[in-house]
């Protein structure tokens, strides 16, 4: 592969910017070409993958890039590190996968070219958030990403998704509100080196510096959906599944990890975080979550509601990881990040086909949904095991690393937490494939839509992709290991 | 010819609009060519400005101080030519230059009839005019004059419509301006009384001399012209006249007025504060802080009161009243980042609420609905006008790469040297309720179907899954009744409306000498050079 | 206080513009009749000229023509008054608009009483809406 660094500069400015080129191109199909648009989109979003990719990989062997614009005192730049090329890769890797299920999900509905532009859009946006060079431009990804995907929480044009995307835009713009101020009292410590320099605040002293941090956590913990500043994303559960799958379990709430994760790293650095005792507050912020979100989730009839509170609950396992400032934990933190997408949105894609065939939302309704479809509910099986942590699947590495990242670092508290958690979740999903599979009543098909091989399809792959980096973690490990060597080597 | 027109710009860029708006009546029946000088003049003062900004650029320091006939201050009259007057010269022209190529053609739709066409141009270019002499003015009593005729321009502007409705705004806003223009006038004589001196910079010398013999005497003069020209410009209390003004008057007469002439009250404030009365006079009268609580409460109070508005221009309006207030805040907050801020913020808004104002227009002329409720799936007929107003929405919300972004930015830098948190909450704050005001209208634009639909189903139950499937097939454009043809404006508005989503851009793009221009004017106006 | 007395005395022409401007803007403010508001608008204006003649007055001065023989004679200060001309010349204006703005209103209302024009107004856009409605 070439990696010349022209080379990688323009790779890195087309994945950024295929998504929004395929989201315009989209935009100017006339609403009846359905195929044409399909195969644009699917084009565009590959093609952002695979430049992301290349990106990557050039990031994981030693070799950056940066593109700068200086615009009056602010300067936007790309600079990609491994942090950002393992949140990068796996956001425009899930993006074809959505996408594809996308074409299953909203076949025959209303308003797609609105729906695939958008979709588009915001995989430039995540993308940009990924390779952000600098505070600023993060700041500017993370803005765009909020307003391309507000139209898809909007998407069904009902009165709550109205009112759901309205709270969609309070939440995250109030927290970009905080990110900002936050921002520029960086700035004003600190100018602006960018993050591929080592931490930003490095030999920064003032007292402020504690209410700063605390400003970013607020800020992108909406994003991150820490509680108590979730409450916006159980109620974006309106949008099509698609959309839940995709963005408020992986893309956009990732986008607000990965800033928790930046500000930790890149802006604060190891030394500073650690003196201002992130290690000993934070970490039982995140763990309180986890339970909360795990706790709050069984207690939801409606499965896509249920499963937006357990987002909430695993994001903060990434969050717990690298709050801990432990090599053990960002590692356990990064495996998270990168396995454990492919079971959620395998759950949510199982949801999307129950609720496309058969038209029932309530897990109490499932009743013998299971002899329906069998072949969903057994990927939906395997996902279950997947979010508690079973072995064969690849979410396993991510708790183990976890583990031993708090064990590590002498806060084995947090060991017990994740495996309380996991309890939890099994509690809260083997009930729903045991309802399945054994409630007597027939569904009722009110409503029977979709394109069912291409919304399996996804699911079935990701399951399988989920077993093999499970069976051999070697294939993601050198992305963990990458961005611990980034930040601890 | 050159050389006189280049030794006298400062004259010339007043005097032209003036002039062509006094001929233009004369030609009211040939309306092209009416349009044309409108163009014209103002394609010519913007030359001019460009002209006056390059000469501050390069005579970096100096003002050039233009004297009227020749004669010296403090007998004659005289222009000052620094970087505050060049860069709302710049704002001044690059918005209503637009707004005039907007009315082209379409103007008969607006006011109601050709006669009053060539009337309106009179006023609007009169208004351009008395502002651009506001920013150059360097005496008090021009200045006091000057607002004068932008006051009844603006009086104008808002009954040109002929509506009751407007002829009750414009007497309420004559009523409310004159009242202004009367403390602002009593506040010009204390600050004569003292000091003996209308020339800015010799009435500065004899306040900062006499101030502490008559202390209550320049109290006086501060507070009659704060609230004077507060009152002119919609500082939050004193805003009651605004929304009904800005919301009765013609699409392009709000956006002048929202856009710059309650902007030129603003300079004119800043230039009393600062230039007459000095820096440290306000701190000793604590006017920085009533600005900044001014303005705090003008940006929450003026989008909360936007909020429930569903006339889309009303809520525009009580929209420019808490944008106003973040101007306020940057000129109390008195330190440079602020005030640059502030100016930059004001040219920002100049064009983000002109764009709002004529891209509202014309949709409401288009489409015959005033109502946001009435305006669903607008944006899928006027597509060019409604992405306009979305890009000026995302600007006045503060989102990157938009000119608001860059003023909020500064305007929070400026409040964190202050020391002071509040502020910078507010100013967040200010952006979500922005946000809260303006989303329901993208999204009733863009991703609603509309009403007539809805309601043709609900009378025809039957109807309802066969308009459903219809739009299923077709979701370019439901339910569109064939006999409305709702569609963008001419060619001349869509120049217009990308003029100014251009503005907006290059502002948030490269503010580089945008925001270099008035960290120096703040610079100016806070004595540090 | 009899030093503030003494003010008011010497200078009672400040005095009365003030009080001849609160009268003003009590008109205006308080009054719903439309031609009492635009008598309230002059009475204002009168308050500034007086404010500022009274300021060019020297008492004892004669008025300002240049007498080459006696060059040591006191002036009164011609400035204000020429400023004052133009400010009746702003107020005339404003005085002739807002008197068509009334005859505007007029013919549409039949009152020139604010509040009922504004009540009138009300029932109107009222009965719109619910027509529409």
């Amino acid at each position: 592969m070439p990696y010349s660094a022209d080379a990688l500069k323009i790779y890195l400015v087309l994945g950024l910017s295929s998504g929004a080129a395929g989201g315009l191109a989209v935009m100017l199909i006339p609403g009846a070409r359905r195929r044409l648009r399909n195969m644009i989109t699917l084009l565009f979003a590959a093609s952002g993958a695979v430049f992301s990719w290349l990106t990557a990989l050039s990031v994981f062997a030693g070799k950056g890039t940066r593109i700068g614009f200086v615009s009056g005192d602010l300067e936007w730049s790309l600079d990609p590190d491994p942090l950002g090329a393992v949140f990068g890769l796996i956001a425009s890797t899930l993006w074809m996968f959505a996408t594809v299920y996308s074409f299953g999900y909203m076949a025959e509905k209303s308003g797609q070219r609105v729906y695939y532009s958008f979709f588009l859009f915001s995989l430039s946006a995540a993308v940009g958030v990924a390779f952000a060079g600098n505070l600023v431009t993060l700041y500017l990804f993370y803005e765009l990403l909020t307003l391309a995907t507000y139209p898809l929480v909007i998407h069904e044009r009902t009165p709550e998704a109205a009112a759901a995307g309205t709270k969609y835009i309070m939440y995250n713009l109030s927290g970009a509100g905080a990110i900002l101020i936050a921002i520029i009292i960086t700035y004003r410590y600190a100018g602006d080196p960018g993050f591929t320099g080592g931490p930003v605040l490095a030999g920064v002293n003032s007292p402020m510096l504690g209410w700063l941090l605390v400003m970013y956590i607020v800020g992108f913990g909406v994003k991150a959906a820490l509680m108590p500043l979730h409450r916006w994303l159980p109620a974006a559960m309106v949008a099509p599944t698609p959309v839940s799958a995709l963005l408020h379990a992986v893309a956009v709430v990732y986008a607000g990890v990965f800033g928790v994760i930046r500000v930790v790293y890149s802006v604060f650095g190891r030394g500073l975080a650690g003196q201002l005792g992130i290690s000993r507050v934070l970490p039982w912020v995140a763990a309180s979550t986890i339970l909360a979100g795990v706790i709050v989730a069984l207690r939801q009839d409606v499965l896509k509601r249920r499963l937006a509170y357990q987002t909430v609950s695993h994001l903060s396992y990434i969050l717990l990881g690298a709050f801990t400032l432990q090599p053990w934990g960002l590692a356990g933190a990064m495996m998270q990040m990168i396995t454990y997408p492919f079971m959620k949105m395998t759950l949510f894609f199982c949801a999307g086909i129950i609720a496309r065939q058969t038209g029932e939302t309530r897990i109490s309704r499932m009743g013998g949904v299971g002899r329906k479809l069998p072949w969903t509910m057994a990927a939906f099986t395997a996902a279950a095991l997947g979010m508690t942590g079973m072995l064969p699947l690849s979410t396993f590495w991510g708790k183990y690393y976890l583990m031993k990242g708090s064990v590590a670092g002498g806060m084995w508290p947090f060991a017990l937490v994740l495996a309380a958690s996991g309890l939890i979740n099994a509690a809260c999903f083997i009930p729903v494939v045991v309802q399945a599979f054994r409630g007597d009543k027939t569904p009722s098909c009110k409503e029977k839509g979709g394109s069912m091989a291409l919304m399996f399809a996804p699911a079935a792959a990701l399951v399988v992709i989920a077993l093999v980096t499970g069976l051999v973690p070697g294939i993601v490990w050198p992305g963990a290991e990458a961005v611990t060597d980034w930040f601890f080597g | 010819m050159t050389a006189v027109i280049a030794d006298n710009l400062p004259a010339f860029v007043i005097i032209v609009p003036l002039f062509a708006g006094v001929v233009l009546p004369v030609f009211a029946r040939r309306q092209r060519l009416v349009e044309g000088l409108v163009v014209l003049a103002e394609a010519a003062g913007l030359a001019g400005v460009g002209f006056l900004a390059y000469i501050v650029f390069t005579h970096r320091g100096t003002d050039w101080v233009y004297q009227m006939g020749g004669w010296p201050a403090p007998w004659g009259i005289e222009l000052t030519v620094n970087s505050l007057a060049v860069f709302f010269l710049f704002a001044v022209m690059a918005v209503s230059l637009p707004i005039a190529l907007f009315t082209m053609g379409n103007l008969k739709d607006e006011v109601g009839s050709n006669k009053r066409t060539a009337r309106f141009y009179t006023l609007f270019l009169l208004l351009v005019g008395s502002l651009a002499g506001m920013a150059l003015a360097n005496d008090l009593f021009n200045t006091y004059v000057l607002v004068e005729v932008a006051t009844l321009s603006c009086c104008g502007l808002v009954s040109s419509r002929g509506t009751p409705r407007a002829a009750e705004a414009a007497f309420t806003y004559l009523v409310l301006a004159t009242l202004a223009s009367s403390l602002v006038v009593i506040g010009i004589g204390f600050i004569y009384v003292t000091t003996g001196h209308l020339n800015m910079g010799f009435a500065s010398q004899g306040l900062a001399q006499a101030w502490q013999d008559r202390p209550h005497v320049v109290w006086l003069a501060i507070s009659f012209v704060l609230v004077g020209f507060g009152l002119k410009s919609a500082l939050f209390p004193l805003h009651v006249w605004l929304p009904d003004a800005h919301s009765s008057a013609p699409s392009p007469a709000s956006a002048v007025l929202s856009g710059l002439a309650v902007k030129g009250y603003m300079i004119c404030l800043l230039k009393f504060l600062y230039v007459v009365f000095g820096p440290a006079l306000m701190k000793e009268f604590s006017v920085d802080r009533i600005l900044v609580l001014a303005g705090m409460a003008a940006i929450i109070c003026g989008a909360v009161m936007a909020l429930p508005q569903d006339d889309l221009k009303r809520r525009l309006a009580f929209s420019t009243v808490s944008q106003v207030g973040y101007i306020y805040l940057g000129f109390g907050l008195m330190d440079e980042n602020g005030l640059a801020g502030a100016l930059f913020y004001l040219a920002s808004h100049a064009a983000i609420k002109s764009t709002l104002f004529l891209s509202a227009g014309a949709m409401i002329a288009s489409a015959g609905k005033k109502k946001i409720s009435e305006m669903a799936g607008i944006g899928r007929k006027m597509p060019l006008t409604a992405a306009a107003f979305t890009a000026a929405s995302l600007g006045l919300i503060g989102i990157p790469m938009f000119s608001g972004f860059i003023g909020k930015w500064y305007l929070i830098a400026g409040s964190l040297d202050t020391g002071d948190f509040l502020p910078t909450v507010i100013i967040i704050a200010g952006s979500v309720l922005c946000a809260a005001y303006l989303f329901p209208v993208i999204r009733a634009m863009w991703f609603e179907t509309p009403q007539k639909a809805k309601q043709e189903s609900t009378v025809q139950q039957e109807c309802k899954t066969a308009v459903q499937h219809a739009a299923e097939h077709m979701p370019a454009g439901p339910g569109v009744p064939r006999e409305v043809r709702v569609k963008d404006p001419g060619a001349a508005q869509k120049l217009a409306l990308i003029l100014l989503t251009a503005v907006i851009f290059v502002l948030g793009v490269v503010p580089g000498p945008f925001i270099e221009l008035a960290r120096s004017a703040a610079a100016e106006l806070l004595m540090l050079r | 206080m009899k030093t503030l007395l003494e003010k008011l005395i010497v200078n009672y022409p400040y005095f009365f513009a003030m009080v001849l401007f609160s009268i003003g803007v009590m008109t205006v403010l308080t009054r719903s009749n439309l031609f009492k508001k635009l008598l309230g608008i002059n009475i204002m204006g009168s308050a500034g000229y007086i404010l500022f003649i009274a300021a060019g007055n020297i008492r004892g001065g004669t008025d300002p023509i240049l007498h080459q023989s006696d060059p040591g004679t006191v002036y009164v200060n011609p400035l204000p008054s020429a400023l004052m001309l133009t400010g009746i010349v702003v107020s005339v204006s404003v005085t002739a608009f807002a008197l068509s703005l009334i005859i505007r209103l007029y013919k549409e209302y039949g009152t020139t009483d604010a509040r009922r024009i504004a009540r009138m107004r009300n029932e109107v856009t009222k009965s719109d809406s619910s027509d529409r409605g």
